[in-house]
């Protein structure tokens, strides 16, 4: 609860710091990235060579960065997620990644670098992913009763329910309860029937989460017992003593999401820095604490591999034999559509 | 002398038209800074809200479709609707309480004690904002302040749900936010009453009550006016307490600006939504003033 309080509070002070004081201070790499990811722990081997961290300015959204690099705002990477990639590579903001800088390019995780081969150039070099699956109190919820993703169209648990207010994982909510584990192939149909189900949903939902520690407290304080969550929040709340499920197999599956560092066009610092920063990332090291610290995946797959299945399991990023949606880019017109259309559902229409 | 006095007056000329006078000196640079920084990017808005987007590129033709999609589409009026019904709200409630407040500082508080007490009433600005809306949160959660007294008293079994995440919920927290605006300029009001005016009043007949509204709030009203439009005025705009304890139902206009300039990437469709909420409010505002003028007429 403590770690809880301080990691929602550290994260809001961030935020405020990021936001009125612009960067902190460090060696000459800018990083644009999530509040909290200045965690030295990511990147010791770059610590080790230049004895500075690098200098840090967060967002809370990607669309906050993308409208602060859109209006001259000047970094060397960002950390954008899978969705926004595309959008970003269409506004001229980044330039490929030079892969044999890049040390351990091989061991990097194979789907999420393929995503964004744009005509033979890779664009992201995915660190970070998770998985979205059901998270819910032990203590009010029966398990059996989370073996299906319907649960959150059932009148009983009313008022009792959190979705995230992120349109890509509550769509890979929508279409896996509708029977869509590939959201590339979706069409109108199936596009239909999941904003349908969504608007079902939407009866039930007490709020949207927008940060993983809002959702804890949502949960441990029992204002919710049910919630579509990250599994960065159950590992975070065992580590503070909480009782929490997580199940990552009802039966019409689950998602995964991943985000990664872009390499941004006209960056005022040293492009060795960048490379440095990345290799750093890619270390054993790094992947080993963000999994057991952080709750997340790592985009050095051979190193994740190596933790071995009970830590990931343990994680909630083993693996399951369900469907699983893998959040990989889709078409921008279908993208805007949800977005639109989740902004009407969420105000009621 | 009469040279002398043509001299002066070439000289006097020279300097006026060399020197600008004292007061065009002292206001130029407030009217630069606020020409610089209010009048240019509200033209910068009103151009974009007749431009038109496609994904990422601005479309630099006049169309007057935005305009048409804010007041016709049925989510943006409820919308505006409800924003203008919470901040009724949030004004009539803060106002209500603010006066009483007002009033004992005014009437009932010892002239040398008066210093302290306004000071005082300042105290919820010396947290932030954003602190003082999760304070709300502790008080109205699920098992915040409320729902704990009311279970440990043993007057509810189950904690109550909608005292968060709803409109009442976006109306009290912004109502204590508020407060302190709607106190200062009806106490100022309040201050200026001459008191023998009321003496007058009780010993023409009046008692405590019909002083009151024949004396006192008539005389009051101008701080009452600043006071309503002061609160209600922003609060139509707010957007981070509806995101934080409005839940699904309590969104506000101001949201959905920020949706269309963020994830929707329709920049324009923002700029008209923000122009007509700006025109709606300006409009009730000046409705509002006319209504009062009577009240408002300086004694002379």
């Amino acid at each position: 609860m403590q770690r809880m309080i301080r990691n929602g509070l550290a994260g809001i002070a961030a935020v405020i710091i990021g936001s009125t004081a612009g960067l902190a201070e460090g060696s000459d790499l800018v990083v644009l990235d999530w509040s909290g990811f200045d965690d030295e722990g990511f990147y010791q081997g770059y610590l080790e060579k230049h004895g500075t961290p690098p200098s840090y300015s967060f967002f809370g959204e990607e669309e906050e960065a993308f409208k602060k690099l859109r209006a001259g705002f000047a970094a060397d990477v960002a950390h954008p997620c899978s969705q926004s990639i595309s959008k970003w590579h269409e506004a001229g903001l980044l330039e490929p990644l030079q892969i044999d800088r890049i040390e351990r390019w091989d061991d990097v995780n194979a789907n999420m670098k393929e995503a964004f081969n744009f005509d033979g150039n890779y664009y992201m070099l995915p660190v970070d992913w998770g998985t979205t699956a059901i998270a819910y109190m032990p203590d009010r919820i029966q398990a059996e009763d989370v073996e299906t993703l319907q649960i959150f169209l059932d009148p009983d648990y009313a008022q009792q329910i959190s979705l995230p207010d992120n349109v890509d994982d509550v769509y890979a909510l929508a279409f896996l309860a509708t029977g869509v584990s590939d959201w590339t192939t979706a069409s109108e149909d199936d596009f239909a029937r999941a904003s349908a189900w969504l608007r079902d949903a939407h009866r039930n939902v007490r709020t949207y989460w927008r940060d993983g520690a809002e959702l804890s407290q949502l949960l441990a304080s029992g204002e919710v017992s049910i919630a579509w969550a990250w599994n960065e929040t159950p590992t975070t709340m065992r580590l503070d003593g909480v009782n929490v499920g997580y199940n990552r197999s009802p039966v019409e599956g689950s998602s995964t999401w991943f985000c990664g560092y872009v390499d941004l066009a006209g960056g005022p610092g040293d492009e060795s820095l960048v490379y440095d920063f990345f290799n750093a990332w890619l270390e054993a090291r790094s992947a080993e604490y963000i999994v057991n610290e952080w709750g997340y995946g790592h985009g050095n797959q051979a190193a994740v591999d190596a933790l071995g299945s009970d830590v990931l399991d343990a994680a909630g990023l083993g693996a399951v034999s369900v469907p699983i949606l893998f959040q990989s880019p889709m078409d921008n017109s279908l993208r805007e559509k949800m977005i639109a259309e989740f902004e009407l559902i969420k105000t009621g229409f | 002398m009469v040279q002398a006095g043509l001299f002066h007056m070439i000289l006097r000329s020279c300097r006026r038209a060399v020197a600008p006078s004292p007061g065009l000196v002292l206001i130029s640079p407030p009217f630069l800074y606020a020409l610089i920084l209010l009048a240019a990017p509200i033209v910068g808005v009103v151009m974009l809200s007749f431009w038109s987007q496609d994904f990422l590129e601005i479309q630099r033709d006049f169309t007057f479709a935005n305009y048409q999609t804010a007041w016709t589409e049925r989510v943006y009026q409820v919308l505006m609707l409800r924003s203008i019904k919470v901040a009724l709200l949030v004004t009539v409630a803060t106002v209500l309480l603010a006066f009483p407040m007002a009033y004992f500082l005014s009437f009932h508080i010892p002239k040398r004690r008066k210093q302290l007490w306004l000071f005082l009433i300042t105290i919820p600005f010396w947290t932030s904002y954003l602190v003082r809306i999760f304070l709300w949160k502790v008080i109205l959660g699920y098992n915040g302040v409320i729902n704990g007294t009311l279970t440990t008293l043993g007057i509810i079994d189950e904690p109550l749900r909608f005292i968060l995440y709803n409109q009442a919920a976006v109306v009290m927290t912004l109502s204590h936010a508020w407060a302190p605006f709607a106190v200062l300029p009806i106490y100022v009001a309040l201050e200026k009453i001459d008191r023998s005016l009321l003496e007058a009043s009780v010993d023409l007949g009046d008692g405590p009550l019909r002083r009151f509204f024949r004396i006192t709030l008539p005389l009051a009203m101008p701080g009452v006016v600043a006071a309503v439009l002061i609160v209600f005025i922003p609060t139509v705009g707010d957007y981070i307490t509806p995101n934080l304890v409005g839940g699904p139902n309590g969104l506000m206009i101001a949201n959905m600006i920020e949706v269309q300039f963020k994830k929707a990437n329709n920049d324009p469709l923002g700029a008209a939504l923000a122009l007509s909420a700006m025109a709606l409010v300006g409009t009730m505002a000046l409705l509002f003033i006319w209504a009062t003028r009577k009240y408002l007429r300086s004694p002379s």
